[in-house]
């Protein structure tokens, strides 16, 4: 059963289309890799489907239902949540405490949100840095306290906006692991990157945009071998 | 960076051991201390932390500078002395209806100015605050518009027949005060500590991501304000009944507005301790040079003459240029210590914790 589709959304400003007529469903359980050249309007669809603007055209259905006009606390709360290609760590809370905000989506108590937290930052590997502030860390910690955070509010999707950007290849290597264990726990993922090897691994299928429409959709083996994928990325001669 | 937890908890006994022994002391003063003088500043005090620890709910914790609390603090005052002086509504029940007014206000600028951010948000509160004096100083029928209103008599407060005081002395006023100070202190202590306090310190750092991570954005900006907005408009009752006239450049003015903020940016904003300091350092601070003390210390202690040249630049001219120099104190203090003066010490504390490991 798909878990989130996408029906034919269209998202202008102003004359721009920044997005026209995305279609895709997206199965339980797999990491669907979204890429595209820069403006391609990947993270403008990021925006679309969890509340930050409505969509223009077009309908985002989670879970059997329309998310059309929600809110992204609302959004959230549903089980679908996302990080931000430019980090935003809560600078003046420490690790702990940005990941409770994101465990008290689900619960009230204190005690409880702070069992999650450490649930997540154990996942995350930050137990060390638990009590420092957020404001101080390095950005590879900060990539992963985003992603510890966005697991404390439990979701059934997690959209990820390039969490690889701007890491070295052994951050970039535990970022990747630490998607498949997201997978294992039954999360189902969107990640944009721009990292083509890393792309290839993790993704179970794999969306093209390109100038904010769908170029090609498939499995990692057909996008790299489609003739269309390869002039957008390339030039065509 | 944050020290470690064990550290934090050893300071946190400390500090309640010496707030129980402080409170103690605030309690024993009125009866060791007998000059009106010193109660009438502590009450000041008291009214400045109180409004300050308000404001600091909404700014300081949850990042919305408001620059419009004088709306409440004037609905608190005005509604308790219309009620009190034309309508005979004795001030202790006046004050929960002075904080109701001032929710359902909140309530309706909330939902007006919180649909902008930032420095769009700051201009907004001036605004709706500006609307409120205005409309004080012209619907005369109700707020006696520009004479203000004057306070003949406050009713004794009595419990089944037994008076339990007659607003004759400053003292009720003392303890009026310090309950609500305790009462503050506490509500901004189960704010910290609670959900809300979370969510509140999440807005301030980044509402984006504080929305994506299920807090709504409206929600919890409305109550942020609506809790400021009722403590201060306990302030302002008190400051009401205490200095018993009231007009809108008083209770409603911009400048009043900018001294809440200003206690809670002198004292750090966003904590407990940061307006209580505010408030101590420039309540006696605007006192002094108001009464020209500095000067007369110079010339009662005969190092310099009152009829010389420099005693009389002393006594003509500095004495009216205290707000002068209050606002240059204030932009030192802002230059030079950016967290407030709590924030400078914690920072100084901690530079010489590492000097010293």
């Amino acid at each position: 059963m798909a878990i989130l589709e996408i029906k034919h959304v269209s998202k202008f400003f102003g004359g721009l289309a920044a997005n026209s007529d995305v279609s895709f469903e997206l199965e339980q359980g797999m990491i669907m890799g979204l890429i595209g050249p820069n403006g391609a309007g990947k993270t403008t669809l990021f925006n679309c489907i969890t509340g930050y603007y409505p969509p223009s055209k077009g309908e985002v259905v989670f879970d059997g239902k329309t998310m059309n006009g929600l809110q992204p606390d609302k959004v959230c709360k549903l089980g679908m949540v996302r990080t931000w290609q430019k980090v935003r760590p809560l600078a003046k809370m420490s690790v702990v405490d940005n990941v409770m905000v994101g465990a008290l989506c689900r619960t009230n108590s204190l005690k409880v949100a702070r069992e999650m937290a450490m649930e997540q930052i154990r996942v995350v590997k930050l137990e060390q840095r638990a009590n420092f502030l957020a404001g101080g860390l390095p950005i590879g910690e900060r990539k992963k306290l985003e992603v510890a955070r966005v697991l404390a509010t439990q979701p059934k999707l997690l959209l990820l906006d390039e969490v690889m950007g701007g890491l070295n290849p052994a951050e970039s290597e535990e970022i990747i692991q630490l998607i498949l264990d997201i997978k294992k726990l039954g999360v189902t993922q969107i990640v944009i990157e721009h990292d083509m090897k890393a792309i290839m691994r993790i993704s179970d299928r794999i969306v093209v945009l390109n100038s904010g429409e769908k170029l090609a959709e498939g499995s990692p083996q057909e996008i790299v071998s489609n003739p269309d994928v390869i002039s957008a990325y390339l030039g065509s001669e | 960076m944050k020290p470690t937890l064990t550290n934090t908890r050893g300071i946190s006994s400390l500090a309640a051991i010496l707030s129980v022994v402080v409170i103690a002391l605030l309690f024993m003063f009125p009866r060791y201390v007998q000059s009106t003088y010193a109660l009438h500043i502590m009450i000041l005090i008291f009214i400045n932390i109180v409004m300050g620890s308000s404001w600091n709910i909404l700014g300081g914790y949850t990042g919305q500078y408001s620059v419009g609390h004088s709306a409440y603090f004037g609905m608190g005052a005005y509604t308790t002395l219309i009620l009190m002086q034309f309508r005979q509504i004795p001030p202790w029940y006046g004050v929960w209806a002075g904080m109701l007014a001032a929710l359902i206000i909140a309530l309706i600028i909330g939902s007006i100015c919180f649909r902008l951010r930032g420095p769009y948000f700051v201009l907004a509160s001036i605004a709706v605050a500006e609307i409120f004096r205005v409309s004080a100083l012209n619907l005369k029928d109700i707020t006696n518009g520009a004479e203000g209103i004057l306070t003949t008599e406050i009713p004794p407060l009595t419990i089944g027949g037994t008076v339990i005081t007659d607003f004759a002395s400053k003292v009720p006023f003392y303890y009026t005060g310090l309950f609500f100070v305790l009462l503050v202190i506490l509500v901004t202590w189960l704010i910290q500590h609670s959900k809300l306090g979370y969510f509140f310190q999440a807005i301030r750092e980044d509402q984006d991501a504080a929305h994506s991570l299920g807090i709504s954005l409206t929600i919890y900006k409305n109550t942020a304000l609506a809790i400021s907005a009722i403590l201060t408009s306990l302030a302002g009752s008190l400051y009401a009944l205490y200095v018993g006239f009231i007009d809108p450049t008083t209770v409603l003015s911009l400048e009043l507005s900018v001294s809440i903020v200003l206690i809670c940016i002198i004292g750090g904003i966003g904590t407990i301790f940061g307006p209580i300091i505010g408030a101590l350092i420039l309540v006696p601070l605007s006192e002094a040079l108001r009464s020209n003390m500095l000067g007369q210390a110079l010339i009662d202690s005969g190092l310099v003459s009152a009829e010389s040249k420099f005693g009389n630049f002393l006594t003509e001219n500095l004495a009216h240029a205290h707000v002068l120099i209050y606002g240059i104190l204030v932009v030192v203090v802002i230059l030079f210590m950016p967290d407030g003066v709590l924030g400078f010490f914690k920072a100084m504390a901690a530079r010489k914790k590492k000097e010293a490991a």
